[in-house]
């Protein structure tokens, strides 16, 4: 009887020693996850708020102004011209039967030379 | 090991004391000297093991899930946690507490952005000289004397320096002086500065709406963090405020307004008045530069009017298309001397009245519906009224005579466009009704609000008409606004200015409303040019065709094909294009 209420005594010892071990440890692992969530949060809404900067940012390099001066410099473009727009009745291709023999790939620069060739004669 | 334990030998009449009723099996614990039956001391011993036996078998389970917390993955946060867990610690706030507001195509036309203010406790500060050089040096647009001034008050919470840039809040950080401390706040930004000036309006110091949809819609922005979807479209807006920006240059204008407007639901595509004002300054701007003319000016339209004078007379039954009027002779009124501006027409049809703009012609076709009529008609299409449900805080009511006033002479008047003052969103939109095919829409600001229409004129009335604006730019004033494929219809109007109580035949407001295309009309163009100068160009005239016109041209050309109109262009003149640059790609030069 004796020697069994030892070794329960000292199990229970152990155990609890394990289970405070334990807890401790559970603890310091559950502090670092709240500190690494805490950073973590703390950086996400850094991030919203860079973000919404950048986005304030984006939108006002992105103004219709700028944006034609750029592309009219380093792209030639400019506003499209309402006669530059064809119909695809117009168009030799066709397109519901994806006849590629005789597609016709109207070429931008002559379509566009012809169309201003039109204006001048008008 | 296990315990065999019941209460088979209990006995209801026996008394006993406590545990003495639990038995335990002697095959399960050997104990010499342990009796089950009487002896208390046993029983007390059993109690006991089996307490100590509980709180071992609960310490273990707690041992081995800690050890597989610990040692392994014990926690799935997925699982481990409730959606509402989840929600508070995902949950992410944007600083920005005011609602951005983008066009209808997703840019971003308002925004806040996060930033400081400096406010000194002075209760802190021992030397405010040396403090008030040294804000000198970081901010010198305010003066020593200024920083001076606010540093000897008596307070801990006086203003110094609002919206920081981080650069000024480092420097100023980095000065170590007690007393000086920050403030979070936000201020308010308009990327695209002047393009949506009347139409956004602008905060105050303390973010609050103060003029415009920041007025109009304050609570929303306030109360939600969701981005407001207005109507409008950057680019657009962009290309009419510039072509307009350079009407009004061309023609030395005091100014202009100009309003596109899908005629099927009232939403408004752009809306500008010149001269504007940067919303991102704080200096304050001139009465005349906050003053949105598109909303709040009231001015009389002239010959613009008798499209409604038109289409009501049509609506009436009294006229028809196909009438004919005649145009040869002045028409006394009372005291009033009709004529026409450019001398006698002879025989007018209604089409005729509206190319030729007459207003002899527009008399005889008021003449024959009456005042009652006419005066219930617009009332249908609100010219009586400010356009409340529209939303901008700055609008006007018109100037709308009242019954007793609305006598003979007066019904002549107005329906030459003299008499009766609306602003430019109230024309457009009543325009929008006469070619929409009769529905009067309101007119609204943001994308997603669609108003029930009501109907104010036939579908019947409403093709006559829009084949009778079609002959003005086709054959008539608006001549120079005919733009190939996009079937472009309208009617002009010149009206003198009237300066207090008298009209002054020198300055004059030029208005040119145009739809398109006929066929199925889309989009209503209002183009207001506020005493334009007669110039060699226009041959020294300064009526609505040599200026309101050609500046819709522009408009209508540019912004046509970016709003996929669809353009009706002739085929076999577009075949014989494609078909020679076929050639010209087949057969490179």
């Amino acid at each position: 009887m004796g020697n069994i209420k030892t070794a329960m005594v000292v199990l229970w010892f152990m155990v609890t020693l394990v289970v405070a071990l334990g807890s401790s440890v559970l603890k310091n692992k559950v502090q670092g996850l709240e500190r690494r969530l805490a950073t973590i949060n703390n950086n996400i809404q850094k991030d919203i708020a860079d973000i919404h900067v950048l986005k304030a940012e984006w939108s006002h390099y992105n103004t219709p102004e700028r944006l034609r001066k750029l592309a009219n410099e380093q792209l030639s473009l400019e506003n499209a011209k309402p006669e530059q727009i064809i119909n695809f009745s117009a168009l030799h291709f066709n397109y519901e039967n994806n006849d590629s023999e005789q597609s016709v790939r109207t070429d931008k620069k002559s379509l566009t030379t012809l169309v201003k060739a039109e204006a001048k004669k008008k | 090991m296990g315990f065999n334990v019941s209460f088979s030998k209990r006995k209801n009449e026996k008394f006993y004391l406590p545990g003495q009723e639990i038995k335990i099996s002697r095959r399960s614990i050997s104990t010499k000297s342990y009796t089950t039956e009487n002896d208390n001391v046993s029983t007390c011993r059993a109690r006991t093991w089996f307490t100590l036996c509980c709180f071992i078998a609960v310490y273990l389970a707690l041992c081995i899930r800690v050890s597989y917390v610990c040692l392994g993955n014990g926690i799935n946060i997925d699982t481990a946690i409730s959606d509402q867990m989840a929600e508070d610690i995902f949950h992410f706030k944007n600083p920005v507490t005011r609602a951005d507001i983008m066009d209808r195509n997703g840019e971003i036309i308002a925004t806040s952005l996060p930033t400081v203010n400096l406010y000194a406790n002075t209760k802190k500060i021992r030397e405010p000289e040396e403090v008030a050089i040294k804000l000198n040096e970081i901010f010198p647009n305010d003066s020593y004397e200024y920083f001076l001034s606010r540093l000897n008050r008596k307070g801990a919470f006086i203003y110094l320096k609002r919206n920081l840039s981080p650069a000024q809040q480092s420097q100023v950080n980095n000065l170590g002086i007690p007393g000086l401390e920050f403030e979070n706040c936000e201020k308010r930004i308009y990327p695209h500065k002047n393009l949506f000036a009347h139409v956004l309006g602008t905060t105050d110091v303390d973010n609050t709406g103060i003029s415009g949809v920041e007025k109009s819609m304050n609570e929303r922005l306030t109360t939600s963090t969701k981005p407001l979807y207005l109507s409008v479209d950057l680019g657009i807006q962009n290309q009419i405020r510039d072509e307009l920006i350079a009407g009004v240059k061309q023609f030395n204008a005091a100014g202009g307004a100009a309003i596109l407007m899908d005629v099927k639901n009232g939403q408004v595509i752009a809306m500008t008045s010149i001269p504007d004002y940067d919303p991102n300054e704080n200096s304050k701007f001139g009465e005349r530069e906050m003053f949105n003319f598109a909303t709040k000016g009231i001015y009389e339209a002239g010959s613009v009017f008798k499209v409604f004078n038109t289409a009501l007379s049509l609506e009436s039954g009294k006229v028809k298309v196909t009438d004919r009027f005649d145009t040869s002779h002045h028409i006394q009124v009372h005291r009033l001397k009709v004529t026409d501006p450019h001398g006698s027409h002879g025989q007018l049809t209604p089409e005729d009245i509206l190319v030729e703009s007459s207003n002899i012609g527009s008399t005889l076709e008021i003449m024959r519906v009456g005042k009652k009529f006419q005066r219930k008609f617009l009332q249908s299409i609100n010219m009586d009224k400010a356009l409340t449900e529209f939303e901008l805080p700055e609008l006007a009511k018109p100037w709308f005579l009242s019954e007793k006033n609305w006598g003979e002479t007066s019904m002549v008047t107005i329906s030459y466009g003299y008499g009766i003052s609306s602003t430019p969103l109230h024309i457009i939109t009543a325009f929008s009704a006469i070619v929409n095919g009769g529905m009067y829409h309101q007119p609204t600001l943001l994308k997603n609000v669609k108003h029930k229409g009501k109907r104010v004129v036939s579908q019947k009335t409403s093709d006559s008409m829009r084949t009778l604006l079609r002959a003005v730019v086709t054959r008539g004033t608006g001549r120079r606004a005919n733009v190939d494929g996009y079937q472009v219809m309208g009617k002009t109007g010149t009206a003198d200015k009237l300066e207090n109580g008298h009209y002054n035949h020198g300055k004059s407001i030029s208005s040119f409303i145009s739809a398109f295309p006929q066929s199925d009309p889309q989009y209503a163009l209002l183009v207001v040019i506020d005493d334009p100068k007669a110039s060699k160009e226009t041959y020294g005239y300064t009526t609505a065709g040599w200026n309101a016109v050609p500046i819709s041209r522009n408009i209508i050309s540019l912004v046509a094909p970016q709003l996929n109109v669809r353009a009706d262009f002739d085929l076999e003149k577009q075949k014989s294009i494609v078909d020679a640059a076929y050639k010209v790609k087949k057969q490179p030069l």
